[in-house]
């Protein structure tokens, strides 16, 4: 199936400074794609490529429908990581407002922006001055403004950002029903909304993309793996040797401290029963089983060697 | 030492604000340069025309027009030992000059009637109390007007009590221009003020642009498909509606208290309209070089001080002409629209003059707003608008 959006060796330099460098990547339709990064990895300017906001220095984007690149806007609907939105405009103005920018009657407009207030629970304050309600609602009303013109392509810049918990969990399935017919890129500081949402996780550092893979895949294959800490009900410390023997033909990553067996390796969920039953057999009895899976947040360090948030 | 500090920290912001530094600190001294350069303060030249309806008289069997005479005297004057910075001009028709003076091609207009030579043979050959009626016709709410009537009144005097030996030899009869003679100071105001509540959109309507992009929701029109033209076109389109019940509100409020005006309602409209246009216009090019409405209003005071003060508005100011289009002037202040605004106004509301008499005025206003609006809407695209 051809990618929705193919970005082939996209290059975006501002003086100096490599935004974006060399990056390529498909984006498949019907998808969502988790943009991953530190703060200045490219991912905003590389968005700000994809909706027209900027021209690329070098390098292309093509749009399956094949349209010229003015057009391609109205296929494409963002919502900034900043609320953008008209203060002194009902919710329900600025939405039909933007509808009818992007060339939509007035009537069409009008019932787009009422079904769209009510999916993300702002009906209540539809005549209400955008000014006046609560940032959680501001999200979610920048939300239905990418969204007011039914674009093909739903781009998110951490749309779960200042959502209180029940917003978060309306504004995530909505976001996943919105999956069968829109392809929708995400970035996200949030490990776990991308580790949730995402369908692919694109990585991107210093404007370079560093992996592309579903969130499952890059676990499993990147990072130190599960950690697994089991606790016994004897001294370790004279069977340690032994027992060290043992688990080593299981695991690699093995360290026994006194009390507890702590084991580092990937998919380690599939060798839990193997592990058990080796500590059983050299007499123990297993009092207490911890088990942390690798996680995206991993998986990230591992690549670009720092923390996401960290500069 | 708290003080020092607020004062350290201060002082480097404002030196951060380069731009808005440099801007306040060369805004008056480059006012006094612009007044320099574009009003008559270096070298002031009064106008004077002259029309000669004397009949002239038989006397001795030989024919003698002493108004003809005594304008060669005047003009035989040298210039210098006049020491007074007037021209004086003949002109035939009376009708003619009058039109050119309220086209303000000249400050008054001096007409000798046609019992002139008469007259002056009487008082050359009589004892009586005999004199000569000169009319001195002009806009009588104009300073230049009274300054040129004392001076010529003056000459003429001197001119004809040097030929005559008679004192006091002329009595001067004043015509007024339109309804300029009936002017008190408050309708002598009007006008100006009216085109000043037009200047008065510059920055609010600057400020209504300038929102889209202090609020980035100008991102979210650039995404759309709308254009910066269309975009310009809707917001001056409201401001262009403010502007009108603007001017309408002001103009009611002055007839309510006394504000007595001539010429037509529908030629003051259209003088609104244009001037409302050429003032949005403006706010677009300001709008292209602010972010904020707090640099609208700093940034604005520039525009907003050459409009008001430099056109006439508020003060009177006497422009330096460059040259001149059809007999109708091009000075610098000519490519700031209020100037023709206020001399539109002026020529409808005090000289009662037509719809075909100010469209020298419409037209610079209509060929001023199609200017700044294309280079504001280009400059905005540019600022804003662009990818």
């Amino acid at each position: 199936m051809n990618p929705i959006i193919k970005i082939e060796n996209l290059t975006k330099k501002f003086n100096v400074l490599t935004a974006v460098d060399n990056l390529s990547l498909d984006i498949k339709k019907g998808e969502i794609l988790g943009l991953l990064g530190p703060n200045g990895a490219g991912k905003t300017t590389l968005i700000n490529m994809i909706c027209g906001l900027l021209d690329a220095s070098s390098g292309d984007i093509v749009f399956q429908s094949s349209k010229k690149r003015k057009e391609t806007r109205a296929l494409i609907g963002v919502c900034p990581q900043e609320n953008i939105y008209w203060p002194k405009l009902t919710c329900k103005e600025q939405l039909m407002f933007m509808g009818e920018m992007y060339g939509m009657s007035s009537k069409r407009a009008k019932e787009r922006s009422l079904k769209l207030l009510d999916f993300l629970g702002l009906s209540e304050k539809s005549n209400v001055q955008a000014i006046k309600i609560s940032g959680g609602m501001k999200r979610r009303l920048s939300i239905c403004l990418a969204l007011v013109h039914d674009p093909e392509i739903l781009i998110l810049d951490e749309p779960e950002a200042g959502l209180d918990p029940q917003s978060r969990i309306l504004v995530r399935n909505f976001i996943k029903s919105l999956t069968r017919d829109k392809t929708i890129i995400l970035t996200t500081h949030n490990m776990d909304e991308a580790d949730r949402m995402s369908d692919r996780v694109a990585i991107i550092n210093k404007g370079k993309l560093l992996m592309t893979n579903t969130s499952e895949n890059l676990k499993r294959t990147i990072g130190e793996g599960d950690l697994l800490e089991i606790t016994v009900d004897k001294d370790l410390s004279e069977s340690k040797v032994k027992l060290l023997e043992s688990l080593s033909k299981i695991c690699d990553n093995v360290i026994i401290p006194d009390f507890s067996i702590i084991i580092k390796s990937k998919n380690i969920v599939e060798k839990i029963s193997e592990i058990a039953e080796t500590i059983k057999q050299n007499g123990f009895v297993i009092k207490k089983m911890t088990l942390r899976e690798n996680t995206l947040e991993d998986v990230f360090i591992h690549l670009t060697g720092m923390k996401l948030g960290a500069n | 030492m708290k003080i020092f500090s607020i004062i350290k920290k201060s002082l480097k912001e404002n030196v951060r604000h380069i731009w808005l530094l440099i801007l306040t600190i060369s805004l008056t001294p480059f006012f006094v340069g612009f007044y320099w350069a574009v009003s008559e303060a270096e070298k002031p030249n009064y106008k004077i025309l002259l029309v000669n309806q004397d009949d002239g008289i038989i006397f001795h069997q030989e024919k003698f027009n002493y108004g003809n005479l005594i304008i060669e005297g005047i003009k035989s004057i040298d210039k210098d030992s006049l020491q007074l910075p007037m021209t004086i001009k003949t002109e035939k028709d009376k009708s003619f000059a009058v039109e050119k003076l309220k086209d303000k091609n000249a400050d008054a207009l001096v007409v000798f009637p046609s019992d002139f030579s008469k007259r002056f043979q009487n008082l050359l050959t009589s004892n009586g109390e005999e004199s000569i009626n000169i009319e001195f016709v002009g806009d009588r709410t104009s300073i230049r007007y009274m300054v040129t009537a004392i001076w010529a009144g003056d000459i003429f005097s001197e001119f004809i009590y040097a030929a005559t030996n008679k004192k006091n030899p002329v009595e001067i009869s004043e015509t007024s221009l339109g309804i300029s003679g009936k002017m008190n100071n408050f309708n002598l105001y009007v006008p100006g003020l009216l085109i000043l509540s037009i200047i008065m959109l510059l920055l609010p309507a600057t400020i209504s642009l300038v929102d889209e992009v202090q609020n980035k929701t100008i991102i979210r029109l650039k995404l759309s498909k709308i254009s910066a033209f269309e975009f310009l076109t809707g917001i001056s389109v409201v401001q262009l509606i403010i502007g009108v019940i603007s001017i309408a509100l002001a103009l009611l409020v002055a007839v309510v208290l006394g504000f007595e005006y001539a010429g037509s309602l529908f030629n003051v409209f259209v003088v609104a309209v244009l001037s409302s246009i050429s003032i949005i216009a403006i706010s677009l090019i300001l709008a292209a070089f602010t972010k904020t409405a707090t640099e609208v209003l700093i940034v604005g005071n520039f525009p907003f001080i050459l409009l008001m003060f430099f056109t006439g508005v508020a003060l009177p100011i006497q422009p330096k002409e460059l040259f001149s289009i059809g007999g109708y002037p091009i000075t610098l202040q000519g490519l700031m629209s209020p100037t023709h605004s206020v001399n539109a106004m002026n020529k409808i509301m005090i000289m009662d003059m037509g719809f075909v008499d100010i469209l020298p005025e419409i037209t610079a206003l209509l060929v001023l707003s199609v200017i700044y609006f294309a280079v504001g809407v280009w400059l905005f695209w540019c600022r804003h608008m662009r990818s």
